[in-house]
């Protein structure tokens, strides 16, 4: 339970860290709150040679709400869930970092390091997914942005470039009509998904369901949108029925994975309770 | 002075344990210590064809490597001695320790152990119980020929006649998993020579003298050449009754003539000592219309490990309670216990009882449902009384409770308006997936050494002064595992003596200076030692008043003999004191994902004579919160012999949000014959219906049986869809 031998640097700003990445490329890795890092260093499952602390970069680590939400790729869970323009711009965003692991983890546990991870088990990804996220990351070339849809590529691995930082992550205001909720059954010890979903409907003049975003994580290698029940559940009036209905088609097409936490048939049992429970509660709240 | 008896004293040791001040084991320094590592085997089965430590020795600072070459007598164990201390030619499970690393520093010890060199040649592995009974199973070892440990068959009766006679058979299979002790404290201690050439090891434990024995024995030495003190014991439960580090620390000190000191972390401590056995029972119960229950037959499987442990023992315990605590005229059990490429399996509180009657206590409330008779009725027709015969032909030691505890318990359900068939039962959230169901069950369990082992408890008390007695000291090798028997001690020597209990002196953890009480096991303590000091402090305050001075009185105290049980029958007198129990619980069963919180818990014991209130309330709520974890969230994980569980955060203990908010403990005095003011042992008693209770529960919320332990969400949930697809096989209900 002790990591190998490493080096590391404490850049303060993003450029210095994308060119330490650049000069020490395979060997490094970026440094967040490191609860994810450094275990699998501990396991030595990984042995980077080099380590680049990203959590003294003061223009990664704000959090700021105008016509969106912006967080830091350095910002802390603790940051986001104690901030009040957030939970009420959007409170899905702060009721999940406020579920993740325990005091510590917030504490230390970062946006950026979350998404970049990519934990079959995080709680982040599912959220990301169905608020339509979008990661900004800053690499050589300078900064891009990827679409939460295409970020999460299979277990553990995302469409970053080894050498590009997080720097911010944006995610929607909730306004009038709009409803979102994540839904999660917590592996007791350590609080990662045994099931997450996260659901986000926008309800239309009608008053129906005009547009619905589902995603699941902690079932299957990675963070997974549930299309077959956004389409279900699109159009239809979000009642009881209607939820029961989409909820039907949750995790019929999806990878599973089985662990000592869950077998491979229950977590498909669950992803259809927490379904209705997270669309029941995103329509609920979507009505006001 | 009696009235000490039963007060709710407060724990001398407490102050200390809760501030800091107490020393355990891994607190204890010496000047100029060493530190210790073990290498282990981290594989299920195979032969060692070198060791290398060359390496390990030349890193910085490592003063020693020891392997088996350096152990005078390199076997150990509590019965058999199967066990290698350092294994020399073969590895039988992931823990078996191969190599010993000793360094001036903590760190160099763990880097070098890194560097300690063994080539394997992988044997194959025999993991499963009834796999490895087959004939050509793999061998776990070769010169038994055999894997089966040790088995035992019990006939009382005529089975055969009895179900041809029976109005109603039904027979299931249940099985248990291994339980991990999960004491605060991992094994820690802390060995030298001190200045009379004695080797002294400080450390916790069970049982002082058992201890020096096997350690001398490794040694080679005489008994009295070996010495060992208990410093604070952070738990046991059973597993600290085999020696785990003791004998390693031990071995060092002796060979290197320096201060060793060995602390486990918490993955060491899981993978390297012993668990509960997991038992598989098979079985078959017979009752007529009018609700007499007239026969059980039973086929127990345990999972015993590489090494045998206790094993034969825990068998026999789980055998005579198959038929739990109801009076059976007829009775055929086969039990075994074979030996796998796991951890080996022993001691745990409840030692086989709670495996048996997680069976028996959801077969009985079966066969009441079967015949349509309330479980509670079923059983007041057919529990143990006073003077009923055994399943090995003999009758009961005096003292049989368990109707009172039920009762007792019964009473409590009526007052609280639960479980009187819906009535004032407060049902829960109008949500339907969430369901409430009411379980009861009972139990039965030895006090004390079963099957003829030599049982006694010895103690010393030493009475100073001149006119009237000034101070006393009292010596007796009972562990305080933090249980509290020392307290339990000083009480019953103060009630005794008609002293206050401060001006007793307590010598109670050095085995050169207390003469031995046997083990912190069995729920013995309260009744043996405390019987012996009991008895001592009357002998020596007889001598007082025939004016010795210091009247000083040693007196061994055994209880009413026991038996062997029979070969070929199983008959015997195996016991001369059992603890009783009943429980009732009521739980919310969340039927779409199966979790399960146990809302209220009422446990009813007879513990004869309680002399502490307070510790005995707080044995039967510590205990409640071990059974609970036991019911329902301690799934110990094993794949291929390697343990899947190792840390806490895959491990899952109770904790306060797991545990009900209101536990009711109901205590009876009914006398025991044998013990001190009466007293009997209770400590072990909670563990034992608690799972069966649940699982009733569960039933009762839901209408599926749950039979494997532990009842995980996703084994209710199973057993719930199980339910409503298909009727439940292998059963005549
Ligand atoms: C006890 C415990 C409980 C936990 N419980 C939960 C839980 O309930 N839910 C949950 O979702 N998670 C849980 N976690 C994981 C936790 O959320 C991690 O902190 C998170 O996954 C990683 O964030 P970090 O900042 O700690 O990243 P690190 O561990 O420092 O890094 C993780 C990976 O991200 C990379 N990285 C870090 N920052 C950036 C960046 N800005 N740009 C690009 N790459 C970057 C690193 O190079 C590394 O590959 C738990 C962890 C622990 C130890």
């Amino acid at each position: 339970m002790i990591p190998g031998e490493f080096q590391y640097f404490a850049p303060t700003t993003v450029d210095e860290a994308v060119s330490l990445l650049q000069q020490h490329g395979e060997d490094a890795k970026l440094l967040g709150g490191g609860h994810s890092l450094l275990p699998a260093m501990k396991l030595r499952l990984t042995t980077p040679a080099v380590l680049i602390d990203v959590t003294k970069i003061s223009d990664i680590k704000g959090v700021s709400v105008n016509g969106s939400v912006t967080v830091g790729g350095g910002a802390t869970y603790h940051a986001v869930a104690s901030n009040d323009a957030v939970r009420s711009a959007c409170g899905v965003l702060a009721d999940c970092v406020a579920q993740i692991g325990d005091t510590q983890v917030r504490n230390r546990g970062t946006i950026g390091g979350s998404l970049a991870h990519a934990d079959p088990a995080a709680d982040l990804p599912a959220v990301a997914l169905a608020l339509g996220a979008t990661i900004t990351a800053q690499g050589p070339g300078g900064a891009r942005t990827i679409n939460a849809d295409d970020m999460f590529v299979e277990m553990l691995t995302t469409a970053l470039e080894p050498n590009e930082i997080i720097t911010s992550v944006s995610f929607p205001r909730l306004g009038a009509g709009a409803g979102a909720a994540y839904e999660k059954m917590r592996q007791p010890a350590s609080r990662y998904a045994i099931v997450g979903v996260a659901a986000y409907v926008k309800l239309g003049s009608d008053g129906n369901v005009a547009e619905a975003r589902v995603a699941v994580t902690g079932a299957g290698p990675k963070a997974t949108r549930q299309d077959a029940t956004e389409a279900a559940i699109t159009g239809t009036n979000g009642d009881d029925a209607a939820i029961a209905a989409a909820t039907d088609k949750a995790g019929e097409d999806m990878d599973y994975l089985g662990d000592i936490h869950a077998s491979e048939e229950y977590r498909r049992a669950m992803v259809k309770v927490y379904t209705k429970r997270a669309l029941a509660k995103a329509i609920a709240q979507a009505r006001g | 002075m009696t009235a000490l008896i039963g007060e709710s004293l407060p724990r001398p040791d407490a102050l200390g344990k809760v501030t800091g001040a107490a020393n355990y084991p891994a607190d204890l320094v010496r000047a100029g210590m060493l530190h210790l590592k073990v290498v282990f085997a981290g594989r299920a089965h195979a032969r060692i064809t070198a060791i290398d430590t060359a390496a390990a020795l030349a890193y910085p600072g490592v003063v020693a490597v020891l392997t088996a070459a350096d152990v005078p007598y390199n076997a150990f164990g509590l019965i058999d001695h199967d066990q290698p201390v350092l294994c020399a030619d073969t590895v039988r499970f992931q823990g078996d320790k191969v190599a010993l690393v000793v360094a001036e520093s903590k760190r160099a010890a763990a880097a070098a152990a890194r560097l300690v060199q063994v080539s394997y040649e992988d044997l194959p592995i025999v993991t499963d119980a009834r796999a490895a009974m087959q004939p050509g199973a793999p061998l776990v070892h070769v010169a038994r020929g055999s894997n089966v440990l040790f088995s035992i068959p019990i006939r009382k009766g005529d089975v055969v006649q009895a179900f041809a006679e029976a109005d109603i058979v039904i027979e299931d299979e249940f099985s248990t998993s291994w339980q991990e002790h999960a004491f605060l404290q991992p094994e820690a201690g802390i060995a030298y020579v001190d200045e009379q050439g004695r080797v002294v090891v400080e450390t916790a434990g069970q049982w002082l003298h058992e201890d020096r024995k096997q350690i001398a024995a490794m040694l080679g030495l005489p008994e009295d050449q070996v010495v060992i003190r208990y410093a604070a014991i952070g738990g046991a439960f059973g597993g600290r009754e085999d020696l785990s580090i003791q004998h390693v620390l031990a071995l060092a000190a002796w060979r290197l003539r320096k201060p060793v000191a060995l602390v486990w972390n918490r993955e060491e401590s899981m993978i390297g000592h012993h668990k509960r056995h997991p038992i598989t029972v098979r079985c078959k119960w017979g009752a007529r219309r009018d609700g007499t229950i007239t026969a059980v037959q039973a086929e127990l499987l345990a999972d015993g490990g590489a090494y045998a442990s206790t094993s034969q023992e825990v068998t026999k315990v789980a055998a005579i309670f198959a038929n739990g605590a109801y009076n059976v005229a007829n009775v055929w059990v086969d039990a075994y216990a074979v030996y796998t490429n796991n951890v080996p399996s022993g001691a745990f509180r409840g030692f086989g009882a709670p495996q048996a009657q997680f069976a028996s206590e959801i077969m009985v409330t079966r066969l009441a449902h079967a015949l349509g008779i309330d479980p509670i009725e079923l059983r007041r027709k057919n529990l143990y009384r006073e003077g009923d015969i055994e399943a090995t032909q003999r009758p009961l030691p005096p003292g049989v409770s368990v109707r009172e505890c039920m009762e007792a318990v019964v009473t409590e359900l009526r007052t609280r308006r639960i479980g009187d068939g819906g009535q004032g039962r407060e049902q829960s959230h109008a949500t339907s997936h969430l369901r409430r169901g009411i379980g009861l069950a009972c139990g039965i369990k030895n006090v004390g050494y079963s099957f003829g082992y030599p049982e006694q408890a010895t103690a010393t008390v030493e009475l100073y002064g001149e006119q009237a007695i000034e101070r006393a000291i009292v010596r007796v090798g009972a562990a305080d595992v933090g249980q509290g028997t020392h307290l339990a001690m000083r009480q019953i020597a103060a009630a005794t003596l008609g002293l206050a209990p401060e001006q007793l002196t307590l010598i109670t953890d050095d085995s050169s200076q207390a003469p031995n009480a046997g083990s912190a096991s069995a729920s013995r303590l309260t009744l043996m030692a405390g019987r012996a000091v009991h008895e001592a402090a009357k002998a020596a305050l007889q001598q007082w008043q025939d004016e010795e001075r210091p009247a000083i009185a040693t007196v061994q105290f055994r209880p009413p003999a026991t038996t062997a049980l029979a070969p070929v029958t199983g008959e015997g007198t195996p016991n001369y004191c059992y603890g009783y129990v009943a429980q009732a619980v009521e739980v919310e069963v969340n039927t779409l994902t199966g979790q399960v919180q146990v809302l209220s818990i009422i446990s009813a014991h007879d513990v004869g004579r309680a002399i502490n209130r307070q510790q005995v309330e707080g044995q039967i709520e510590g205990c409640l919160a071990q059974a609970l974890g036991y019911a329902l969230l301690e799934h110990f994980q094993v794949r291929d012999g390697r343990v899947l569980t190792p840390h806490f955060s895959t491990y899952l203990l109770p904790t306060a949000l797991d545990m009900p908010t209101e536990i009711v403990p109901i205590i009876l005095e009914l006398a025991d014959p044998n013990g001190p003011f009466g007293a009997r042992g209770m400590s072990e008693m909670a563990l034992v219906p608690l799972a069966p209770a649940i699982a009733s529960a569960i039933h009762d919320a839901t209408g599926a049986w749950v039979t494997q332990q532990p009842m995980t969400p996703e084994r209710v949930l199973a057993a719930i869809h199980a339910q409503t697809q298909a009727p439940r096989a292998g059963s005549t209900e």
